[in-house]
């Protein structure tokens, strides 16, 4: 039974990694936009799906994919940015909210245009034996995902709290007029910290995608609401929330899947949200949702 | 008319029915994720009314809107409170329990010797009530644009009255209706509880003409492209989602333009749109243009 | 000579004009001040040069260049710093932090570590709290910090609204004792006071706003200071 729970939650917490990059990215645009991008995961997927085309055509190594992957994912993102949230700066929330939803059809229609199949397989990130500790097994791409997690909070703590961009950041986060009135480029960080966050993305997609070794185009839908759960879990704008509730969603989806099933395991993660929606519970509805 | 043209035009209405209720929040300074959730709520009460227990399908019609107008309203009651993405992210919460919970549901009740009912993610077949009552595919069409033309009567006639100002006021400033003595609590509960039965009716007509249903019907995408609907056709008027239905549906669909990447141009436009009409196409400001031309 | 001129200015929020057509010079190496109730749009105007709120009609000159609707980021380039009303401090950034970030345009980081040394100095309890974050600071301290994250982008003029809004009587004196001093250093200052006794007590010329409009300009001997305080918080309009 222990050995059960033990195993679950690490298998949560491996899951939860990649939970907790897409929120990660989420929280960025949330935190200088004040607004959701409904087009984050599609983003992503229009990322791993370019290096899946390439594989298929071409053959690549895992690294070219990656570095694919993370292109793609920027590049879809700048078109979001300047498409759904650049008009919309000083306007309409649910407009901008509103037309990411319409890049969202668009790269999935994109996707299975592209590359009609319903699944593609991917290159998995590693072919071995899941390495066994004592009565645990750790795959090893679920290392690598919890590895990278860790790296990729660790590059963006350095990036926002030692580095004269990050302090342009928080400074845009935290009081966007007096950021403006000290001489930073608001726009042009909003430009940067999509960039940013859409690179996150792109690395958790990769890593999500060659972990299954298959894409399909559900990955957009997926990423999306896996990043806004997580989200919303961890509190709306809050980074260290960001990747808790991550981890958190993480686990309570290993935990429910292993006792109740595949539904229940998606039923009780929504259920847990709404519920702690509806209490208003401060740590969640503090941030101005615009 | 061929049976090509009347499915799309039917298409058109069901959907409208939708699109009204996203709408309706809409004005009401909401943004529901959810309304696909009572879109099912109808589609699955009045099919098992109808299918199950031999209603007719006008009582199966009312009690569905009852049913979607309840549900909407308990959905609404602890969350109406939140604003912006949360009260956004609630309903999606909540819209993707209820189509979990179509996945789960199994209620099958014999019927002519074999089981009939939901089930599950097999979905639900044979919601035949209109082919064995010999409605004509474009008897249906006509039931179906009746009843929105009652509905946007209504709506238009609301939309004219003081509630209409009310409510359109709760919408673009809350504190400020508020301060002039309006429950705002109140005011969007109502209109959650007439979305929820739009809803449902535009379900319920949706589960009769194509005689199947399954969870998968009532998916996000389908609550994303009811607001899109609404956002684009434009918040200044009833008539404003129907427009953003008929350019998706009816243009687009509908004529095969662009077949095979409907989505891609369909998404371009309207992200495209909103940058120049963050309110739509008949937006407020239209509206009273084309009030003050034609008058 | 004439630093910064407003000719005009009409600026609105939707479909309301806060600014009605304001028209003001303030000169070189001057310090001038805006008085007027609450309401009159004080602010409203001190956003417009900085480039937060994009005039309707109208210039706004800065050392011969017009600057009106210039992006903020843009106007502190030029060297014109805006101390915010509620002064807006980063809360959750140290006091060196707001610093840097008043330092963000600046085109030479290095000399940045020696303006943040002249800061230290200029403003001892700033040192004192240099690692705390910003949001711990009392009023007076937040408002000194304001003004310093101002100066740090070296600006020819210095925009200031409501420096002693909420601050105990001394914190003001000392607020206004730097403002002498900065303009003795040769800093041009447009300042918004409530505050209008102190206020006159430094300005060489003032500015009567209400409702939209530069109702009166002059020096500070020019109308009687009670005169002026009545109108400054009540507008002309009471008896």
């Amino acid at each position: 039974m222990l050995a059960d729970l033990l195993q679950n939650s690490l298998d949560g917490l491996t899951a939860g990694a990649a939970y907790a990059l897409f929120a990660l990215g989420f929280t960025l645009i949330f935190g200088v936009l004040r607004r959701a991008n409904l087009a984050y995961g599609p983003a992503i997927m229009f990322g791993c799906y370019a290096a899946t085309w390439t594989h298929l055509n071409f053959g690549a190594g895992l690294l070219l994919l990656a570095v694919i992957t993370l292109a793609g994912a920027v590049l879809a993102g700048a078109y979001v940015e300047r498409l759904c949230f650049a008009p919309h700066r000083g306007g309409s929330a649910i407009a901008a909210m509103v037309a990411s939803f319409a890049l969202w059809m668009q790269f999935e229609e994109l996707a299975t245009i592209v590359m009609p199949h319903h699944l593609y397989a991917f290159p998995a990130l590693y072919d071995g034996p899941p390495l066994a500790l004592g009565p645990f097994t750790l795959r090893i791409d679920g290392l690598v995902m919890l590895a990278t997690a860790i790296a990729a909070c660790v590059l963006l703590w350095w990036i926002l709290y030692r580095s004269r961009f990050g302090l342009a950041v928080r400074a845009v986060i935290e009081q966007p007029t007096a950021a403006s009135l000290a001489g930073i480029n608001a726009p042009r960080v909003f430009v940067r910290v999509f960039a940013l966050a859409s690179a996150l993305g792109g690395i958790a997609g990769y890593l999500v995608v060659a972990s299954h070794g298959q894409i399909t185009p559900m990955l957009g839908m997926w990423s999306t609401l896996k990043g806004l759960l997580a989200m919303m879990l961890g509190g709306l704008g809050s980074l260290p929330g960001a990747v808790l509730g991550g981890l958190a969603l993480g686990l309570i989806e290993a935990h429910s899947q292993w006792y109740f099933g595949p539904q229940w395991r998606d039923l009780i993660a929504y259920l847990l949200l709404f519920v702690l929606l509806a209490a208003r519970v401060p740590w969640m509805t503090t941030r101005s949702a615009s | 008319m061929d049976d090509y043209a009347i499915g799309v035009l039917t298409n058109i209405g069901l959907f409208s029915f939708l699109a009204l209720s996203a709408y309706l929040l809409l004005v009401a300074g909401e943004m529901s994720f959810g309304q696909q959730a009572f879109f099912g709520v109808g589609a699955y009460a009045g099919g098992i009314l109808t299918a199950l227990y031999g209603w007719p399908l006008p009582f199966a019609a009312l009690a569905a809107m009852a049913l979607g107008a309840l549900a909407q309203f308990l959905v609404g009651l602890p969350t109406l409170r939140l604003r912006g993405l949360y009260f956004a992210m609630a309903t999606l919460a909540a819209a993707e329990m209820f189509r979990i919970v179509f996945e789960l549901v199994h209620w099958r009740v014999e019927r002519n010797g074999e089981l009939a009912g939901p089930d599950g993610t097999q979905g639900f077949r044979g919601i035949r009530w209109i082919f064995e009552h010999g409605i004509e595919p474009i008897d249906y069409l006509f039931l179906v644009y009746a009843l929105l033309a009652v509905i946007l009567l209504l709506l238009v006639w609301v939309e004219r009255s003081r509630l209409g100002a009310v409510l359109r006021g709760v919408g673009l400033d809350p504190e400020l209706a508020a301060s002039v003595g309006i429950d705002v609590h109140k005011a969007k509960l109502g209109v959650a509880a007439a979305a929820g039965a739009l809803a449902a009716l535009g379900g319920v007509l949706y589960a009769h003409h194509n005689t199947y249903i399954e969870p998968r019907n009532f998916d996000i995408m389908l609550g994303v492209h009811s607001l899109a609907y609404a956002l684009i056709g434009g918040l200044g008027t009833a008539f404003g989602p129907l427009l953003g239905v008929l350019l998706d549906i009816g243009v687009l669909e509908g004529t095969r333009l662009f077949h095979g990447y409907r989505m891609i141009v369909f998404g371009g436009l309207v992200a495209l749109l909103l940058v120049f009409r963050p309110r739509g196409l008949l937006d407020e400001r239209m509206v009273l243009w084309i009030r003050r031309r034609f008058s | 000579m004439s630093l910064l001129g407003v000719q005009d200015v009409v600026t609105a929020y939707g479909k309301i004009e806060a600014l009605k057509g304001v028209s003001l010079d303030v000169a070189q190496g001057s310090i001038t001040c805006l008085l007027g109730p609450n309401g009159a749009g004080k602010t409203t105007l001190m956003m417009s040069i900085a480039g937060i709120l994009k005039p309707k009609r109208g210039r706004i000159v800065f050392e011969g260049q017009s600057i009106a609707g210039t992006p903020p980021h843009a106007i502190v380039a030029k060297g014109v710093a805006l101390v915010p009303e509620n002064r807006l401090v980063f809360a959750a950034m140290t006091v060196l932090e707001n610093l840097q970030a008043g330092a963000y345009q600046r085109a030479d980081q290095k000399s940045v570590g020696e303006d943040i040394e002249r800061m230290f100095t200029r403003f001892p309890r700033l040192k004192e709290r240099a690692g705390q974050q910003a949001g711990t600071l009392s009023g007076g301290e937040q408002q000194m910090l304001a003004v310093a994250r101002a100066l740090m982008s070296r600006p020819k003029l210095l925009l200031m609204d409501e420096p002693s809004l909420g601050l105990a009587p001394l914190v003001v004196e000392e607020i206004f004792r730097i403002v002498t001093e900065l303009h003795q250093d040769g800093v041009s200052i447009f300042l918004v006071e409530q505050n209008a006794h102190m206020a006159l007590k430094v300005a060489q010329h003032f500015y009567l706003m209400e409702q939209g409009k530069v109702t009166f300009s002059g020096d500070p001997g020019s109308l009687a200071e009670d005169e002026v305080i009545r109108r400054a918080y009540l507008g002309s309009a009471q008896a």
